[in-house]
C-alpha cells in the first residue's frame, strides 16, 4: 500500500518502520524506500478502553502486524474476534483527530 | 570515581493532593530530605529535578530554577531532567555522577509530578505523547495499550495467568496498607478483583488482558534525596547508604521493532551494569523496588533483572518469595500499583523506600536485616531504564 512507506537497509536488508537514521542491525545509513505489501499477519493486539482525546470511541482494538515483505506496523483492527496469526487486509483510513484535524493511518479488516 | 552516599531521604504522601501545587510538593519533599540529612542552613552545591510534564500539565517550565529560588539554594547549580516516567531515575543518576566526578559535594535530587489537575482523556493523551508520534500515537496507543499487547505475548509465552497478575496487585496493595506515604492504603482480595460477583464492575478491562487493578494509579507526589561523597557521610546524622552501582540502557521506541517483543532488553542491560558496578549479584539483594506500572511488569522485570529464571517469576510470586518475609520482597512500599506513580517522582520514591529499608526505618513493612537493595525505574514501554543497587555501609 502506497501510504505505508518503510525503509530497507541497503547494507543488510533489514526493514525499518517507522523511519530511522541508522539501521537497527548494522548501523548503515543508506536505505531504499519500500511499500508495505500483501496481507498483514497479526502479531499481538489489545482491546483498549482507555482512549485519549481525539478518538470518539469507547473501545478500540489496536494490533501490531507484519506484512508479507517484513514491514511491521501498528494499526486499528476492525475485526470482531481477533486471533494471533490471522491474516488481515490493510487499508488507510481516518484514525483520529489531533487538534481538530483528521489524521489517517493503517486500519485492518478480516482478509 | 568517588563512592556516593545517600545521607537524606524524604517524600510526601502520594495520591490526589488537593491544595498542593507541584512546587509545594517539590518543596516539602526537598525540605524533608534536607532535614533528614541535617543540612540545616548549610549549602547545597547542585539541584537536580526530575519531572515529566510540568509544562503540559501545570503551565510551568524551568522548575529547577524556580525550586532553587524557593528553597534558597542560591547560587547552587540547578537542572531539570525530563525522561518520561524514568525522569526521577535519570535525575538521580545525574546527581550521583556529579558527586562521583568530584565536582560537587552536596547535591539535592528531587522528583515530582502534579497529575490530578488534568483528568480523563486529556491526561491519557498527555501520557500517550511518549509513544511514537507517527507509528503509535496517531492510533490512540497509550501506555496501558502497549502494555496490554506486551502482556498478551508474555503471558502466552510463559503461561502466566490472570490469577497471577491479580496476586501482584493483592500483594502490593497489602504492602501499601503499612506505608503511610502510599496512595492506596486499602487491602484488596481475590474476590474483589477476580472471582467475586462484583469483580467485573470493580475491575473492568483497561487494555485487555490488563484490567484496572493491573494498572497503577495516576498520582500526585514528590520524593527527594541528599547525596554526598561517601567519605563525608559520617559528618551527617544518618547511617550511610551508598549507591553501590547504577546502570542505564535504552531500547527501540516502538514495541514492533523489537526482534522479540517479550524481551525487555533495556531492563536486562541496565540491571547487569548496576550489578557489575556494585560487584554484587541479584542473589545478594535483600529487597527490591520494581516498576510495576502494570502487574505484568513486576513479573517480567523480576526475571529480566536477573532475580529469577525466565518464566519463573510468577512461580516465585505463587510461593510467596516476593512477599515481605519471603526470600526477596518486591515492592514493600506497595510499588507503583499502590504506593502510586507520580511519574517524575517515582524513580526517587523507590530509592527513598530502599534507604528507609536499609536503615531499618521502614516500620511495619520493614524487611528484616536488609543490607542490599535494588530499584528499577522504567520509561515508556521499556525504552529507557535505570537500575540502582544500594548498600548499607557498616
Amino acid at each position: 500500500m502506497r501510504e505505508l512507506v518503510a525503509l530497507k537497509c541497503k547494507q543488510c536488508g533489514r526493514v525499518a518502520y517507522p523511519a530511522r537514521a541508522r539501521c537497527l542491525t548494522c548501523r548503515g545509513r543508506e536505505f531504499e524506500t519500500i511499500e508495505a505489501q500483501g496481507l498483514a499477519k497479526l502479531l499481538t493486539f489489545t482491546e483498549s478502553a482507555n482512549l485519549p482525546l481525539g478518538i470518539d470511541e469507547r473501545r478500540r482494538t489496536l494490533g501490531i502486524v507484519e506484512f508479507e515483505n517484513g514491514v511491521r506496523a501498528m494499526g486499528v483492527l476492525k475485526v470482531a474476534h481477533p486471533q494471533l496469526g490471522m491474516k488481515l487486509k490493510p487499508s488507510w483510513q481516518r484514525v483520529r483527530a489531533i487538534d481538530g484535524e483528521p489524521v489517517f493511518g493503517l486500519t485492518l479488516d478480516a482478509a | 570515581m568517588r563512592r556516593v552516599a545517600i545521607v537524606g531521604a524524604g517524600m510526601v504522601r502520594f495520591g490526589k493532593r488537593e491544595g498542593d501545587s507541584l512546587m509545594d510538593m517539590l518543596t516539602k519533599a526537598s525540605l524533608s530530605a534536607m532535614d533528614d540529612a541535617g543540612i540545616g542552613d548549610g549549602p547545597v552545591d547542585a539541584l537536580y529535578v526530575g519531572n515529566m510534564a510540568a509544562g503540559m500539565l501545570n503551565h510551568q517550565t524551568a522548575i529547577a530554577s524556580a525550586l532553587a529560588d524557593t528553597l534558597n539554594l542560591l547560587p547552587a547549580a540547578a537542572d531539570a531532567i525530563e525522561n518520561g516516567p524514568a525522569s526521577g531515575g535519570s535525575a538521580l543518576k545525574n546527581g550521583v555522577l556529579a558527586v562521583a566526578s568530584g565536582y560537587y559535594d552536596r547535591v539535592l535530587v528531587v522528583g515530582g509530578e502534579k497529575m490530578s489537575s488534568v483528568i480523563g482523556p486529556k491526561a491519557t493523551d498527555m501520557m500517550a505523547t511518549m509513544a511514537h508520534p507517527q507509528a503509535e500515537y496517531i492510533y490512540g496507543a497509550t501506555l496501558p495499550s502497549l502494555a496490554g499487547m506486551f502482556a498478551r505475548l508474555y503471558m502466552q509465552k510463559y503461561g502466566i495467568t490472570p490469577l497471577q497478575l491479580a496476586k501482584v496487585a493483592i500483594k502490593n496493595h497489602n504492602n501499601a496498607t503499612r506505608n503511610p506515604y502510599a496512595h492506596f492504603r486499602t487491602a484488596i482480595t481475590l474476590a474483589d478483583i477476580l472471582t467475586g460477583p462484583q469483580a467485573p464492575s470493580n475491575n473492568p478491562v483497561v487494555a485487555e488482558p490488563l484490567r484496572r487493578y493491573d494498572c497503577c494509579p495516576v498520582s500526585d507526589g514528590a520524593a527527594a534525596v541528599v547525596l554526598c561523597p561517601a567519605e563525608l557521610a559520617k559528618s551527617f546524622g544518618q547511617p550511610a547508604v551508598t549507591v553501590a552501582g547504577f546502570g542505564q540502557a535504552t531500547d527501540t521506541h516502538t514495541l514492533q521493532e523489537r526482534d522479540d517483543p517479550t524481551e525487555l532488553r533495556a531492563v536486562r542491560i541496565a540491571s547487569q551494569k548496576a550489578f557489575a558496578m556494585a560487584q554484587l549479584a541479584p542473589s545478594d539483594v535483600h529487597v527490591a523496588e520494581l516498576h510495576d506500572a502494570f502487574t505484568i511488569l513486576e513479573i517480567a522485570e523480576s526475571e529480566q533483572a536477573g532475580f529469577f529464571e525466565m518464566g519463573e517469576g510468577a512461580k516465585a510470586l505463587d510461593e510467596g518469595v516476593t512477599e515481605i518475609g519471603g526470600r526477596l520482597p518486591i515492592n514493600p512500599s506497595g510499588g507503583l500499583k499502590a504506593r502510586g506513580h507520580a511519574l517524575g517522582a517515582t524513580g526517587i520514591a523507590q530509592v527513598v523506600e530502599l534507604v528507609w529499608q536499609l536503615r531499618g526505618d521502614a516500620g511495619e513493612r520493614q524487611v528484616k536485616g536488609a543490607e542490599v537493595g535494588f530499584s528499577l525505574n522504567f520509561g515508556g514501554m521499556g525504552n529507557n531504564v535505570l537500575a540502582f543497587v544500594l548498600r548499607r555501609e557498616a
